[in-house]
């Protein structure tokens, strides 16, 4: 059984200490604010000092300046409003394939599911965790405290890639069980029907909830460089094999690839979810970097 | 097929290698556990039916190419177009040595040489490569086709040498007949594999009809033979696309009296793209320049110039028209011989003497022949004639006669038949016409007499226009018979204008009779055939006006002028011969012992002797192998007689052949087409020794080794 500091690495912690996670649209949380959030935040952040200006709130002037300097200044701050982000970690059968670079794809997903929840909890976020195959196997609720991020590690560490995927009912259920909206961050490799997986994140969006999909590859995948003639077995289903040149087929391959990513892509841009292809040779906190820089333009 | 490097065809196993690989490489098969089925099961349902196949045809084609390649090295040779073994061939050569082989060869071949010498050089390597123990034969298919040698010759060094005589003169190449020698110089032929092998310029004149499709009954007949000869086109050929000729003469008169003008009418053709301006055209007479004309010529045009001239002194005399300018001299002139006489005796013997002017049967015939003693003109005719009633002919009558003609005869007495008879085999000239007081009875039986008597053709019977029917008029065709030649030009005469109402039929047959002129219905209405050393000419309608105008179109005179004079001539001279035919002439008995020089327009002499040919002595020279005037002298006498040699102007037209025409008639004939030595020489190694297939099997290997590329890219995309 893995241990937690097979998943977390001191160098990733330190890494991550500097992302800032923001949500683009306002949920529920325990929050104070300016703007009109029906929960009153008390997470307040000290932006700058400013020249008072006549208009300007007598009560927000900065008493303690004043005395030590006789001017006036106003204090200014950064409202922030609490996220529940509940993070969806595929374990189906697919997740274990382990490439050609010694990669495997269900570890690089519960690493990065690690690094996002202790990015969250870092900014006081309240974090869950739902581990699947063909159904949901382990749901841990959303919480604030540090304690939590442990009890999550213990649940990734203890996870094994199961059997057969069945992503679009698991989704569906989700919907039904979140019951505040929030963020839900998919990490999968999405090899199910794209037609069902793209309703059932419709249902997911209809429910308020802003989703993320970060889509896992590893490079054999994408690249496809078998030489010899292989015996493929499916990782979902043992009695399902193909005996077959993988070199006469590469090309045509290749592009059924690509119109599976490319079909995945455009249907997640349809229901306006933040959509990452993340190939798993590449470093995962280096990715996410890239794709939290996308989502704070 | 046998192998040149056979043990290098052990490489052909090496055809197990690309098999190994792909069994290997299936039993090698190593096992992935893999995420993404999906994607592989929708990338097999898209191909799957194409995979097997394309799998399949990737390899065979790799299993090919080491064998192929094996192939290729081991130099295989198909023998299957090997002519009947290896061993000695009989070679017949259809040469054509018309004139339009004298023309400069193409300057790629032989600079400076004519066509006919790079035929000659052509054929000297062909026949050196002949295997050992090879005979030969040339057929010389010019004019009238020939053999070089009296039997086919193992001594091949010797072809060339009796081909360095062959002058190349000859009139248009038959093909037909050449054909026909060929196959009957194959019969003799002691090898069992045999060829012919055609050497010609493919001039068009003589090969365009063949080219169009006109059938070739003699080549259809050479390709039968058993066992089959190889028959191969080979083309030697000019790039001279320029050329002036002499296309025809004219000569008003074959015999003129003294002092009276001889009018020659010569058409000059250019057969090239380019304009001549001026181009000078000299008459000579006797060898002494008169005077010069000059001439422009368009792009393929012609021209025709007149000329006349009148000799002084009684004898033979020669006449010739020279042009100047093109590089291809042989053709610039034309010679002709004019026979200058005191007087011609010509006996008109009349049937139905008329009692009214002009109702006589030979009227006619006196005023056309003494125009200008009719007319009591000062000038002096040629002929002069003596008209007597048929039924009072006497045995002098007959004496120091040169041309008797009978009109309207109802028959002659035996003896004065007989006597006729003897003159015409003498050399005197008779001509007959029909008539309505003619017994066609006794003509059939007793002149006629199954072609052994007089008269040249049986009468059939009467043949008469209906008063209401469009009368019979002459067929006008482009005529040969010396006689008839003036008339082709229409300024001779519109022989077309002659109306026929009745006419005897004529039933011609055998080749001795020849047909001056036909009538449009198809049948003769004058013709010729000769009789021991004089000619016999008969004409279907009268000599008056009784069946036809005939008599009162303006023809009537020269053309009876012509008749009578080309019968009068007739044991002399003819005016002029085509090169490659020989002097011939039947003389007097006394002169059997007689020997005669020959002397040619270069100064060269050669002795001739006569000969005995049946009843008739004989004097022949080889055929004559140059244009010009030559001059035969009696030895013991000094009046020589000249005779005039011309080269055919058809042969001026050099235009040839396309290659692809050439390659047409070969193909349509199953023969084959060769455009120059080294194509020729192949085609005779395959034949000799099969073909190598080395070349076609690279190409096939590059071509497999393409293939595989492209179907390996073609798989790998799926």
């Amino acid at each position: 059984m893995a241990t937690l500091s097979d998943i977390l690495q001191a160098e990733d912690i330190t890494s991550l200490q500097h992302l800032q996670l923001f949500a683009r649209t306002v949920v529920e949380g325990f929050t104070t604010g300016q703007h009109a959030s029906p929960h009153k935040g008390f997470s307040v952040e000290f932006r700058q000092h400013r020249p008072y200006v006549q208009g300007d709130e007598i009560r927000r002037l900065d008493w303690k300046i004043f005395g030590r300097t006789d001017r006036f200044y106003i204090r200014e701050f950064d409202e922030e409003t609490n996220l529940r982000a509940t993070i969806v970690l595929d374990a189906s059968g697919s997740m274990n394939y382990r490439g050609q670079k010694g990669v495997l794809k269900f570890d690089y997903a519960r690493k990065l599911a690690a690094s996002l929840a202790y990015l969250l909890m870092s900014q006081q976020d309240a974090v869950g965790l739902v581990t699947f195959d063909s159904k949901v196997r382990d749901i841990i609720p959303c919480r604030t405290k540090i304690s939590h991020l442990h009890l999550m590690l213990e649940a990734m560490v203890k996870t094994t890639p199961g059997k057969d995927t069945s992503l679009a009912p698991v989704i569906e259920s989700l919907a039904q069980r979140l019951k505040r909206r929030g963020l839900v961050i998919l990490i999968s490799d999405f090899f199910d029907d794209p037609a069902a997986l793209l309703q059932s994140i419709g249902v997911l969006r209809k429910k308020g909830h802003e989703v993320i999909a970060l889509q896992l590859w590893d490079r054999d995948e994408i690249d496809f460089p078998f030489g010899n003639w292989a015996r493929f077995e499916n990782l979902e289903n043992d009695d399902d094999f193909l005996l077959l040149d993988p070199a006469t087929i590469r090309q045509r391959y290749l592009e059924v690839q690509k119109n599976f990513a490319e079909q995945l892509k455009d249907g997640f841009r349809k229901h306006q979810v933040d959509y990452l292809s993340l190939p798993t040779d590449e470093s995962h906190s280096a990715a996410l970097r890239s794709y939290l820089a996308l989502r704070m333009r | 097929m046998t192998f040149l490097n056979a043990i290098l065809l052990a490489g052909a196993a090496a055809f197990l290698i690309p098999l190994i690989i792909h069994l290997l490489n299936k039993r090698k098969v190593i096992t992935m556990r893999w995420g993404a089925m999906h994607l592989l099961h929708e990338v097999i349902r898209q191909r799957k039916r194409k995979m097997k196949i394309e799998q399949l045809l990737l390899l065979i084609t790799r299993i090919a190419i080491p064998i192929v390649l094996a192939l290729c090295l081991a130099r295989p040779v198909l023998t299957a177009l090997q002519s009947l073994g290896l061993g000695s061939s009989s070679l017949i050569v259809m040469l054509d040595d018309s004139f339009s082989m004298r023309a400069p060869a193409a300057q790629t071949t032989l600079p400076g040489g004519t066509v006919m010498e790079q035929a000659r050089q052509d054929m000297q390597t062909m026949l050196t490569d002949l295997p050992k123990g090879s005979s030969a034969q040339v057929i010389l298919s010019g004019g009238s086709p020939r053999k070089l040698l009296d039997q086919a010759t193992t001594a091949l060094d010797l072809v060339p040498k009796k081909l360095s005589d062959v002058p190349s003169m000859s009139g248009p190449l038959s093909a037909n007949d050449a054909f026909q020698s060929a196959t009957s110089a194959l019969k003799d032929a002691p090898n069992a594999a045999r060829e012919v092998l055609i050497v010609s310029d493919f001039q068009e004149a003589d090969w365009k009809a063949i080219a169009d499709g006109a059938a070739l009954p003699a080549l259809e007949n050479l390709a039968k033979q058993e066992p089959k000869p190889q028959i191969t086109f080979y083309r030697v050929g000019s790039d001279l696309a320029e050329n002036l000729s002499i296309a025809s003469a004219d000569i008003s008169a074959l015999v003129a009296a003294e002092s009276q003008p001889v009018g020659l009418r010569v058409r000059i053709k250019n057969h090239g793209k380019r304009p001549w301006q001026d181009v000078a055209v000299h008459l000579e007479a006797d060898g002494a320049r008169l005077r010069t004309a000059r001439v422009s010529l368009a792009p393929e045009g012609e021209a025709v110039l007149s000329f006349t001239h009148a000799f002084e002194k009684v004898g033979d005399h020669s006449i010739s028209v020279r042009l100047e300018g093109d590089s291809f001299a042989d053709d610039n002139a034309f010679h002709s011989i004019v026979q200058v006489r005191n007087q011609l005796n010509v006996l008109l013997i009349e049937g139905n003497p008329g009692k009214d002017p002009l109702s006589g049967a030979t009227d006619f015939l006196d005023i056309a022949l003494t125009p200008h003693t009719t007319a009591a003109a000062t000038l002096k005719d040629l002929i002069r004639t003596k008209k007597i009633d048929a039924r009072k002919l006497r045995e002098e009558d007959l004496r120091q006669q040169e041309v008797i003609i009978l009109a309207d005869v109802q028959r002659l007495q035996d003896r004065a038949m007989k006597d006729i008879d003897k003159m015409v085999k003498d050399g005197v000239g008779l001509l007959i016409f029909a008539g309505p007081e003619c017994d066609l009875d006794w003509y059939n039986r007793e002149f006629y007499r199954k072609g052994e008597g007089l008269y040249p053709s049986a009468i059939k019977g009467y043949a008469r226009a209906d008063s209401d029917a469009t009368p019979a008029r002459i067929l006008m065709q482009r005529f040969t018979h010396p006689a008839a030649l003036y008339f082709n030009d229409a300024r001779g005469g519109r022989l077309q204008d002659a109306e026929f109402r009745h006419w005897f039929e004529f039933t011609t047959q055998g080749d001795k009779v020849q047909r001056i002129f036909n009538l449009d219905r198809n049948v003769p209405l004058m013709v010729e055939k000769k009789h021991g050393r004089g000619r016999v000419i008969a004409a279907a309608t009268t000599a008056n006006a009784e069946w036809s105008n005939l008599p009162l179109q303006p023809f009537f005179v020269p053309l009876m002028q012509r008749l009578t004079t080309y019968l009068a001539t007739e044991g002399s001279a003819p005016a002029w011969q085509l090169v490659g035919t020989p002097i011939r002439l039947n003389i007097a008995k006394d002169l059997l012992n007689a020997e005669y020089t020959l002397r040619d327009p270069t100064g060269q002499t050669q002795k001739l002797t006569p000969r005995k040919e049946g009843e008739n002595i004989l004097l022949e020279s080889p055929p004559i192998a140059q244009p010009g005037i030559f001059q035969l002298t009696r030895t013991g006498s000094d009046k020589p007689t000249f005779h005039a040699f011309n080269v055919d102007g058809t042969e001026s037209n050099l235009k040839a052949l396309s290659t692809a025409d050439i390659q047409k008639i070969a193909t349509r004939h199953e023969a084959s087409f060769a455009n120059n030595l080294q194509s020729y020489q192949k085609l005779d190694r395959t034949r000799r020794h099969g073909s190598e297939l080395w070349q076609p099997l690279l190409i096939a290997l590059l071509a497999l080794l393409f293939f595989e590329v492209l179907l390996q890219q073609r798989i790998a995309k799926g």
